[in-house]
């Protein structure tokens, strides 16, 4: 009989729990959110110590993550072989995937350099190591590439059903209810970087034609901070080395057994050895000795980390002022922001009217996944703080709805050679209509005016009440121009709106 | 037919309808049912008793749409959407006069999850059988000929066309552009589209709306009404309760009468003048009788 490999049953529920939370990860009908997929990067060594590294300080909701720096130091890379999603969905791939030879320049340094760099960067103040993130790679792919298709596809099967056989699709709509209220996104939304999302994806599965957990091995920058925790760890297995008459662990062994001396900080206790030995010799134990090998230069690796990270960290300082990239409410400083922000897309996809989206490369490499808010996409809503609920940093602070309301993204500003009332003198007034602000922020005086036709007609003129506009968007959001939109929002940052401003001054014109 | 004999025909036919439409608005008074409490179901129920009962609207094995107003993720105290209590007493009158099915929905200005949630909507129908409380599906809307001053065409919500009796029930408050928002513009909620782009003639497109999708019934929730900063409000200073429902068959003069309430003349408002002018209803105070229960 088969033993039952722990490691295995671990690894199918965190899957299992990671795609619960995923899915859980949207406003289902509640104003909180209890469970949201940020546990997995909240129990993240790699965020927790780029976190540290980039704010020299840590937040409660890091604790997770620190608690699992130890538990690394102590059991070793438990995390991949038992936990990560990535990993797993790699062991499900790389069974029909066959072999080749190991690529040769994965097997050098790379994966510290990079891991160094990527450190170096946070360190000074931009913290970029998530777009390499491996759970933030898997939680991009579902969200912008995998969950927009799969959500049209159904989508278009159900608005295609309804051409064909009309009302009676109503029969079949206990089916689509369910999948909406349950499973679906509500809205159907299509993001920028979908394709490299994909790309990114299918190139860490691509990569195991050439060596089994390929990415794990000998790219991962969580992997490789894992290792490094644990070349110290007290768990590990034995026999250190091949055993002579079989040597079958080489082939079992899906990472530290590349040489014939077990790569202690490689391996991820997936446990397979143990299971597989013919000759029951393979077991974990507690142990103090130390088979690691030192083969590489770190003072090298250190300095080329600085230099990397300090030229990664200052390249797009361009960016930084762009008065489009509307950050999500309460975002109150770009540097503290981009310090933060692991770019895990979590805020983009709970976005109740799908307002933020992934910054793409117009704003620099620094800021690429940041979510932007583009307010003709969609608006900011103002009774709601998701955002802010599941960000694993803080990056987005978690407001109470009061002051939520109050923060500033941006101020809305008229064009008036767009604008309805003033370009060609005819009434419109949507944007006030929709302004969530309970004394309006946006108001309008009335003139009686001579139209384009020569008719005299009373018009009511628009205008931005400055010291109430918190910039949600909903006003360039619902502009009826099909072209430009006759108003729109431009980055403003103070800290708050008064909470007592009673603003009443209004204009009158004859 | 003889070219001559046709004219005579013509002309006739149309002299008929111009008379008779004279009279009609000259003899006939339109009625509308004012109704106060603070029960609001009950009140609901006996203004549409006062009109001859939902049974005069509602045959057997009818469907039924209920078109409130749900546009705003705002709560029933703040005024911005229909009590939903009102809704209920509707759906549970059209049921008892035999109606198969009962659907509720609106387009929804923001988030429309939101709006069913806070509204108290999906509360209160949650467990109700053959009441459907739905969201739009874009896919249903169709573009349908009006032929209408402004409009020539819109695209419509198939459901509300399909519907045997549509029943419009706004909540009476504040807007911005229009002065006020009743009946006639409640029916923006079934329409697809750029619905803004008919702000720039909001009257005429209305009125174009309005002669094709009949409302069978007419019940204005007058319980809260919103005095300022509509249609969305926010701040309870701006709500006034009233305790009151109209309800008619006739839009423009539910729209007439409510736009008293607010201490406003009914041909002031844009929309109700442009309606009746296309004979959509009676917009005077004098030729409208009011019923109370």
């Amino acid at each position: 009989m088969r033993k039952l490999n722990l490691a295995k049953i671990s690894q199918f529920f965190f899957l299992i729990l990671f795609l619960f939370l995923f899915v859980r990860t949207e406003y289902r009908g509640k104003d909180e959110i209890s469970l949201a997929i940020n546990s997995f990067f909240r129990a993240n060594p790699l965020v927790v110590i780029s976190y540290f590294l980039a704010n020299f300080s840590l937040n409660w909701l890091l604790l997770p993550g620190i608690i699992m720096i130890f538990a690394t130091l102590l059991l070793g890379r438990f995390f991949c072989g038992w936990i990560c999603p990535l990993g797993t969905t790699i062991d499900l791939a790389t069974k029909y995937i066959k072999k080749g030879k190991p690529l040769y320049f994965l097997k050098t340094n790379l994966k510290y350099y990079l891991l160094v760099i990527f450190l170096f960067t946070s360190l000074f103040r931009v913290n970029i190591v998530g777009l390499f993130e491996p759970i933030a790679i898997l939680v991009r792919f579902l969200t912008f590439s995998f969950f927009p298709f799969f959500g049209e596809a159904i989508k278009s099967t159900w608005v295609w059903m309804y051409k064909i056989i009309g009302e009676k699709r109503e029969f079949f709509s206990f089916i689509y209810n369910f999948l909406k209220l349950n499973i679906l996104p509500f809205r159907e939304t299509f993001y920028p970087l979908s394709f490299f999302s994909f790309f990114l994806f299918v190139l860490i599965i691509f990569l195991e034609r050439f060596e089994k957990r390929n990415w794990c091995k000998n790219l991962c920058p969580l992997g490789t901070l894992l290792s490094v925790l644990s070349k110290f760890s007290l768990f590990r297995r034995v026999p250190t080395k091949l055993c002579s008459d079989c040597g079958e662990c080489k082939n079992i062994c899906p990472t530290s057994f590349d040489r014939e001396i077990l790569q202690n900080q490689e391996c991820i206790l997936c446990m397979d050895c143990v299971f597989k030995c013919k000759y029951d010799r393979g077991k974990f134990i507690f142990s103090l000795k130390n088979n690691r090998e030192v083969n590489f230069s770190k003072r090298k690796i250190i300095f080329t980390g600085l230099l990397g990270g300090y030229f990664l960290s200052k390249m797009d300082l361009f960016y930084k002022d762009n008065n489009r990239l509307l950050r999500p409410p309460g975002v109150l400083d770009e540097n503290d922001f981009l310090k933060k922000c692991v770019r895990c897309g979590e805020c983009i996809k709970i976005c109740l009217k799908n307002a933020l989206y992934p910054a793409t490369l117009e704003y620099g490499l620094a800021n690429l996944y940041t979510p932007v808010l583009i307010p003709r996409k969609g608006y900011c809503e103002y009774n709601c703080t998701l955002c802010g609920q599941v960000c694993p940093t803080k990056a987005i602070p978690q407001l109470p709805l009061e002051i939520k309301k109050r923060s500033i993204i941006g101020i809305a500003v008229f064009d008036k050679n767009h604008c309805l009332p003033y370009a060609k003198k005819v009434n419109c007034m949507v944007c006030e209509e929709h302004c969530p602000i309970h004394k309006k922020a946006i108001r309008f005086y009335i003139q009686k005016v001579t139209n384009i036709e020569g008719k005299e007609v009373v018009l009511k003129k628009p205008y931005v009440v400055d010291e109430l506009c918190i910039g949600c968007g909903i006003c360039e959001y619902v502009c009826p121009l099909t072209s430009k939109p006759g108003i729109e929002v431009f980055k403003f940052k103070e800290p708050l709106r008064s909470s007592s401003y009673g603003y009443n001054g209004d204009i009158k014109i004859s | 037919m003889k070219r001559r004999e046709f004219l005579k025909i013509l002309g006739t036919s149309l002299t008929y309808q111009v008379f008779k439409a004279n009279d009609v608005s000259a003899s006939i008074k339109s009625v509308v049912a004012l109704t106060e409490g603070k029960d609001y179901e009950k009140i609901t129920k006996d203004a549409i008793s006062v009109l001859g009962g939902m049974k005069k609207f509602v045959k057997p094995g009818n469907i039924v749409v209920i078109k409130p107003n749900i546009g705003w993720d705002r709560t029933p105290e703040q005024a911005a959407n229909t009590h939903p209590l009102i809704v209920k007493a509707i759906a549970e009158e059209c049921l008892k006069a035999g109606a198969k099915k009962v659907k509720i929905f609106d387009r929804t200005c923001n988030d429309p999850r939101r709006c069913y949630e806070t509204s108290g909507f999906n509360a209160v129908f949650k467990d109700m059988k053959n009441v459907e409380l739905k969201h739009i599906e874009f896919e249903r809307f169709k573009k349908i000929k009006l032929n209408g001053v402004f409009l020539k065409e819109w695209e419509l919500y198939d459901e509300a066309l399909s519907a045997n009796v549509f029943i419009n029930v706004p909540i009476a408050k504040h807007h911005g552009l229009t002065s006020l928002t009743l009946a006639l513009k409640n029916v923006m909620g079934i329409m697809g589209g750029n619905r803004g782009y008919i702000h720039r003639n909001i009257g005429t497109a209305l009125a174009d709306i309005n002669a094709v999708v009949k409302s069978h019934l007419v019940v204005i929730d007058a319980t809260r009404i919103l005095l300022d900063h509509g249609p969305q409000g926010g701040d309870l200073k701006d709500v006034k309760v009233l305790n009151k429902v109209v309800a008619s068959t006739d839009i423009v003069a539910a729209d007439a009468f409510v736009t008293t309430f607010f201490g406003k003349k009914p041909e002031d408002i844009e929309i109700t003048l442009e309606a009746y002018k296309r004979r959509l209803g009676e917009i005077k105070l004098s030729n409208i009788q009011v019923l109370k229960s």
